[in-house]
């Protein structure tokens, strides 16, 4: 019996691209969609009667902060479903994973874009108003959740404990989301939903929405390629070693 | 008796990550990060927040309490460069001393929220204000909108002539 057969080396040389015919065609999508919303958010659409220039923050922002809800959101999901003993994978795992990096990425482009957007309107890059506090409060809880992720352990021990975190970390969102209802803030209410836009702003804001979130889906599925990678890679090598070792004793 | 190893089998038993301590950092941050922006928020919410016409009526808009007043900025009130005006609420009014000139929109007929508190003197009651901040609702209108719709009028009455 060769022991060198079963070496999973060989494997290394498989190609597995993170890309298909389909995530090609949405990061196209996305392109074409970035460009859409530069133009209508910088040359087409209309300045504020108050704000002038500064609303075009706001095509940025609102999309952003909808990203990071979504993330989440699918976090909390995906978490639910590796919890559950009857969809137990770790595919539910990297996704959570993958939707919580990209969350904490647009979560802190909110925050930035809304600093900028407070100095230009409010007069302040920052106030501990409820918005604005809950909201950094939820980005650092995500953090800390990817940072419970790092922890070490086998793979099912990260899964198991940052999916009970997930779990928990969504109760925040709708804590953000109404907290311009349950306390006096200097943040407005929902724009989109309850607020007077413009026809052109709202238009700009809504194809800002759209396009996000192919972005967010096609970061999502390449992210937990790349992890379900990270994650094979911690597999064999250690398979390797055990092979090697194997080897040694042998001869 | 078969001596042969085994076969190597996939595990999922290997540590995916190799710097445990850099996680264990980032958390220590984030547990100092959440506790300084509950702790942040709670002192903050102290300053109780008032309309102008609540100040001596309502529980905690009290005189001379350091408070967060609301009101809207009276036409043809500001002067100094902003750091005096007047804000007014439900019919109520109140005059207002800052130290510096407020930033942002901050103009006549906007809505603030003024950081301070309410003292007495012989011209009556003054909001000393330490930070001006304009309040902006979710109300979004097209710079010169009027005047947009006056020339789409003015087309649509051309079309009609013909």
């Amino acid at each position: 019996m060769d022991p060198t057969a079963s070496t999973p080396s060989t494997t290394a040389t498989v190609r597995r691209p993170t890309s298909t015919r389909f995530t090609r065609g949405l990061g196209v999508a996305v392109i074409v969609g970035a460009a859409w919303v530069a133009l209508f958010g910088l040359v087409l659409s209309p300045n504020d009667a108050l704000q002038k220039t500064g609303v075009r923050i706001l095509y940025i922002h609102v999309p952003s902060a909808w990203l990071a809800y979504l993330a989440f959101i699918v976090t909390g999901i995906s978490s639910a479903g590796y919890l559950w003993k009857r969809t137990r994978s770790l595919v539910w795992d990297r996704v959570a994973g993958a939707s919580a990096e990209v969350g904490v990425l647009f979560m802190g482009i909110t925050l930035v874009t809304g600093s900028l957007w407070g100095s230009i309107t409010w007069g302040t890059y920052w106030t501990w108003d409820s918005r604005l506090t809950t909201t950094a409060f939820l980005f650092v809880t995500y953090i800390g959740y990817l940072a419970v992720r790092g922890l070490g352990g086998t793979l099912h021990q990260r899964a198991r404990r940052s999916a009970i975190l997930a779990l928990f970390a969504v109760l925040e969102v709708p804590l953000v989301h109404f907290s311009v209802k349950w306390w006096r803030p200097l943040h407005q209410n929902e724009s989109v939903a309850e607020g007077e836009l413009e026809d052109m702003m709202l238009f700009t804001l809504f194809s800002g929405i759209v396009t996000f979130t192919l972005l967010y889906v096609w970061l999502v599925i390449h992210r937990q390629r790349t992890l379900a990678l990270d994650d094979s890679v911690a597999e064999h090598g250690l398979d390797a070693a055990l092979a090697e070792r194997r080897q040694e004793a042998l001869q | 008796m078969d001596l042969s190893p085994r076969e190597a089998v996939p595990t999922a038993v290997g540590k995916p990550r190799k710097r445990p301590w850099l996680a264990v950092g980032v958390l220590v941050a984030v547990l100092a990060g959440a506790g300084v922006l509950v702790f942040k928020f709670l002192t903050n919410a102290v300053d109780y927040y008032c309309n102008v016409d609540e100040i001596g009526v309502k529980d905690g808009c009290d005189v001379g309490r350091s408070i967060r007043i609301q009101g809207v900025v009276d036409q043809g009130s500001v002067t100094g460069e902003g750091l005096n005006f007047v804000i007014s609420y439900n019919g109520q009014s109140m005059p207002v001393v800052v130290g510096s000139k407020p930033t942002g929109i901050f103009s006549e007929c906007v809505p603030v929220v003024v950081s301070g508190k309410v003292v007495e003197n012989a011209d009556g009651r003054v909001f000393e204000g330490r930070e001006v901040i304009v309040k902006h609702d979710n109300q979004y209108d097209a710079e010169n909108a009027d005047r947009l719709a006056q020339g789409e009028a003015e087309a649509a009455a051309c079309l009609r002539k013909d």
